[in-house]
């Protein structure tokens, strides 16, 4: 099985994870993977970054997209904490992609997305019309899809990728209502919970232009997603849109 | 797209006969409109290239077993296939034993049937499942790991299909697996990151059996993992449904 259009996923990453053995997450291993499923552009988030060390893991973002220009792009992750060194991040690695692709992980550095810390984060994806790809899940009182509501209306000129949908059902539900209130903010089916009818539901609900293909590559298996959205009872567009075309949008690329 | 995608997806899942061991039906109370009575199970069936399904019925885990089971035997044809709740109750078991079994689903989880694994408890039951040599179904979130590796200490014979272990289970899995030759798991939550190819690399494709969770989960997951692993044809036939039908088999024997 291979994808019958060339992929742009809008969720991938670099490293390993303290709770589980990882396997093949070589920057040329993954490349492997891609080429086997028709992945022509992964967009990667250091996952030593999302845990401890923002600057270190951004340098090994850097490294690949070095290694691997034409496959790999790569977001610059930042932690309000320690203060100030978020907006020194987002400067020095601005290099990386234009417009910026930045990533937040509310639940792992343990910091509300809607708290004062991000403030000058979401100022300056404002003011670069970034890409922010923020990790959302379920109700939780760091990153429930809910809480990206206002500051998609506060920050309009970002597009907001709802990293995971939400996971569950009911966090895909949050999502949706976040979708379907705000122009500039996307659904990002990246996850293992693979509900049967949710895509189906998302194409009808905000339309497939809103909905984007991740993978959570080499954390879980890219064939996840791709399987869910071949086999989803939606039109051939629709599947190139969530495939390709909207990250491709985004990326301001093709 | 050229052609259909489904098409494309699903032309080599055909060749593999696929057995799913992970499926539920009838009403749900928990679940709403994702559960489905047979009929349109047996179309999202056909519509994924499953050729037959190793089927629970809802009723028996959010209401009651004895009526789960009834309902149950009312559904079952060449394509669903039984796999009965059973209770640590010795009428029961009789009961049980007269549908002849070959898989039983146990649900100890408190909010489930709240009973333990422990012989005390559920030492008539795991006996009379090993000594038929019933394939005994078990969620992994309905038993926990230390208790699970007591329950095949406790009963060497019984053959336990873990279920929905999740890629995140290795650190315990890999050990239980080398300890118990009788344990086996589902596909259905092993989706890390080529998990699958690895896993058949270290210990070969006897241990894991094709599960999708449905209807609650879209099977294309679980079949687009398997399709892309680079393992070979013959492994994913025993994966995608010739190690649950031995299994079953087995038991039948």
């Amino acid at each position: 099985m291979k994808s019958p259009v060339p992929i742009a996923d809008c969720h991938g990453h670099i490293g390993v994870h303290p709770d589980f053995p990882s396997y093949k997450v070589e920057p040329a291993e993954m490349v492997q993977t891609m080429e086997l499923l028709n992945i022509e552009i992964l967009a990667v988030t250091s996952t030593r970054a999302c845990y401890t060390d923002c600057p270190r893991g951004n340098a090994e973002v850097s490294e690949v997209l070095k290694r691997y220009p034409k496959q790999f792009r790569g977001y610059v992750t930042v932690n309000p904490q320690p203060q100030g060194e978020a907006l020194r991040e987002l400067e020095h690695w601005a290099h990386f992609h234009r417009p910026p692709l930045i990533k937040l992980h509310p639940y792992l550095h343990r910091y509300p997305v809607n708290g004062g810390g991000y403030r000058p984060v979401w100022d300056y994806a404002n003011q670069t019309e970034a890409v922010v790809l923020v990790h959302t899940w379920d109700s939780d009182p760091a990153c429930s899809p809910l809480l990206l509501l206002t500051i998609a209306r506060d920050y309009p000129r970002t597009s907001i990728i709802m990293g995971h949908s939400g996971g569950t059902w009911n966090g895909y539900m949050q999502a949706l209502e976040v979708g379907r209130q705000t122009p500039n903010t996307y659904l990002d089916i990246t996850g293992s919970q693979s509900h049967r009818t949710i895509l189906e539901l998302l194409v009808k609900s905000v339309g497939a232009d809103r909905i984007l293909l991740g993978s959570d590559m080499p954390y879980l298996e890219a064939a996840v997603s791709l399987g869910r959205v071949l086999t989803a009872q939606i039109p051939d567009g629709a599947k190139e849109a969530i495939l390709r075309n909207n990250f491709m949008r985004l990326l301001r690329e093709g | 797209m050229s052609e259909s995608a489904i098409e494309t997806c699903l032309r080599e899942v055909a060749d593999w006969h696929v057995f799913d061991a992970n499926v539920r039906m009838g009403r749900s109370g928990i679940h709403g409109g994702l559960a489905l009575e047979p009929p349109e199970l047996v179309v999202e069936m056909d519509r994924n290239g499953i050729e037959q399904a190793l089927i629970s019925h809802f009723t028996a885990v959010e209401y009651d077993a004895f009526e789960g089971n009834t309902a149950l035997a009312q559904a079952v044809n060449q394509r669903l296939v039984p796999c009965w709740a059973a209770l640590p109750e010795t009428d029961f078991i009789k009961q049980l034993d007269e549908r002849k079994p070959a898989a039983v689903r146990l649900y100890f989880a408190p909010l489930r049937h709240n009973f333990s694994p422990a012989p005390w408890c559920s030492g008539e039951l795991c006996s009379f499942l090993q000594d038929g040599r019933i394939l005994t179904l078990i969620a992994a979130e309905d038993i926990g790991w230390e208790a699970l590796a007591n329950l095949l200490e406790n009963f060497p014979g019984l053959h336990v299909l873990l279920l929905e272990a999740g890629y995140r289970a290795d650190r315990y899995l890999f050990p239980l697996l080398r300890k118990f030759p009788n344990l086996y798991f589902d596909s259905s939550t092993y989706l890390g990151h080529r998990q699958l190819e690895c896993f058949v690399e270290r210990f070969g494709p006897e241990r894991i059996v094709f599960g999708s969770r449905l209807p609650l989960y879209t099977p294309g997951a679980a079949l687009a993992v398997l399709a892309t692993a680079r393992i070979s044809d013959q492994n994913k036939r025993a994966i995608g449904g010739g190690n649950l039908r031995s299994l079953l088999e087995s038991s039948e024997q």
